[in-house]
């Protein structure tokens, strides 16, 4: 009985996911024109396929696996799912019927309904049959795949994004250098930061002190207080520093009692 | 890339327009919190990655929420300016860990558990999300990169973004060597034949690992 409910709601996310997955993917084909939504990996990757439905398909292939295997041991899909795998396989479906990729790929309203359909598909199937893997699966698939998803979000992506931001001039690897390990040491991890840092880096680069700049760089410094008083970073750091936590400090933080 | 210029863009019509942007995210974030209140009652189905996922379930398992609402707070948040200024708003970081994991670690962590148990919720909860955020990041296009031609680095962002997902296969390789050596000559194999296969070798890899674990168990310590 559970594994129809869970089959029945798997095809409605899967929809609404595939829907705006499909549809985000082939307006990214007209950005900045158009407002899209994906990830610059994807477009990346979908371009290197080349409207070629075969590509397309494996390639989305290696990411199901991946995704099977993360869903198996942990529940968690892999952001491939929405990433590489909607897009590229509702990218080859419509493919095979036409091969001009500025017909079908790039077209908005193709993909929303080809991703739909692979949404319900992947979603339906990934939801049911993650429970019917033997647990030895599972336990493989925990130890192996969640040390190194940890070292590639904690260590490798904030190292690569640090590297292209010191490589990008003075200004962006500066501010790259300050928010990522102030992010690092705040937020627990420092990609955020250093994306910050290369955005108003190459901003202030571009269009030097402006408002639009400024602006960024007040919502900036507002997210760094808020998010470090709401893991009580303040509090740490004075305490660190072994001093005392003025008393002003903890009534702040017993108002907002986040536990 | 130079035939699709040719191609006419309706801008007002529904699939090209600056206003269904908002109803595209919020489409798209009521799924993803959907499938984080599949996987907060059904233990599968979130959106994300393992690590970020284990966020949450570090906060559901009776520690701290603190972790996962902080992270995925501030993604959300770089996201949102990032992407109103580039173009493309970032799935991930917006959606599937700003939305999926970081508001609901938030609403959890206050003892707000209604909106990621009962699915109906969950689904309209997300998308009164993503129209707000899609509203937000069409008002600030108006605002600033429709004033100026700035790329606000997009180009060093597109390129680290690139080539971050390649370092996954090698990885997991290193992973599966730790973890036993059946595992890790498995995971050497799968890799290998995904390679002269011409695939990732991240999926090779995981393959081998696994087929190898099934007859060759460990435990979880």
């Amino acid at each position: 009985m559970t594994i129809l409910i869970i089959l029945l709601k798997s095809i409605l996310i899967g929809g609404l996911v595939g829907f705006a997955a499909g549809m985000g993917a082939a307006r990214m084909f007209n950005a900045p024109t158009v407002q899209a939504l994906g990830a610059f990996r994807t477009l990346g990757e979908m371009n290197a396929c080349e409207g070629d439905p075969a590509s397309h398909f494996s390639f989305g292939l290696g990411f199901f696996f991946n995704a099977w295997a993360s869903t198996v041991g942990a529940g968690a899909f892999t952001q491939d799912v929405t990433h590489r795998v909607i897009p590229n396989w509702a990218a080859s479906v419509l493919l095979l019927k036409d091969k001009r990729v500025e017909k079908t790929v790039h077209d908005p309203k193709k993909m929303a309904i080809a991703g739909a359909i692979i949404g319900i598909i992947v979603v339906s199937f990934l939801n049911t049959t993650a429970s019917a893997i033997p647990k030895s699966l599972q336990v493989t698939a925990v130890k192996v795949l969640v040390p190194a998803a940890d070292l590639l979000i904690n260590i490798v992506m904030p190292i690569i994004f640090w590297l292209a931001a010191i490589d990008a001039g003075k200004r962006s690897g500066l501010w790259a250098t300050i928010f990522g390990g102030l992010s690092a040491m705040i937020m627990g991890n420092a990609v955020p930061g250093v994306v910050l840092g290369i955005l108003i880096g190459k901003g202030v680069d571009e269009l030097g002190w402006t408002r639009i700049t400024r602006v960024m760089m007040g919502a900036v410094i507002a997210l760094f207080i808020l998010s470090g008083f709401f893991r009580g970073f303040d509090i740490q750091m004075i305490e660190s520093f072994k001093l005392q936590v003025p008393s002003f400090i903890n009534n702040m933080h017993s108002v907002f009692n986040i536990k | 890339m130079d035939e699709e210029k040719t191609m006419e863009i309706d801008k007002k019509s529904f699939w090209y327009s600056e206003w269904s942007f908002p109803i595209m995210v919020g489409i798209m974030a009521a799924g993803v919190f959907a499938g984080t209140h599949m996987y907060f009652v059904y233990n599968v189905g979130a959106f994300n990655e393992v690590a970020i996922v284990a966020m949450l379930k570090a906060g559901m398992d009776g520690g701290s929420y603190g972790a996962a609402a902080a992270f995925g707070a501030s993604f959300l948040f770089a996201r949102i300016l990032e992407g109103s200024l580039v173009g493309i708003l970032d799935l991930g970081g917006s959606i599937l860990t700003g939305v999926g994991i970081g508001i609901p670690a938030i609403l959890l962590s206050i003892g707000w558990k209604a909106p990621i148990t009962n699915f109906w919720l969950s689904i309209t909860t997300g998308l009164v999300l993503g129209l707000i955020i899609g509203g937000i990041i069409t008002l600030v296009r108006k605002y600033t990169i429709n004033q100026s031609n700035a790329t606000f680095g997009a180009d060093v962002m597109m390129g680290a973004g690139n080539s971050s997902g390649r370092f996954l296969g090698p990885l997991i390789i290193l992973s599966a060597t730790s973890a036993s050596i059946p595992i890790g000559i498995g995971s050497v194999i799968g890799a290998v034949i995904f390679y002269l296969w011409k695939k990732p070798i991240a999926g090779g890899a995981i393959l081998g690992a696994m087929i190898f674990g099934a007859f060759f168990p460990v435990s979880l310590k």
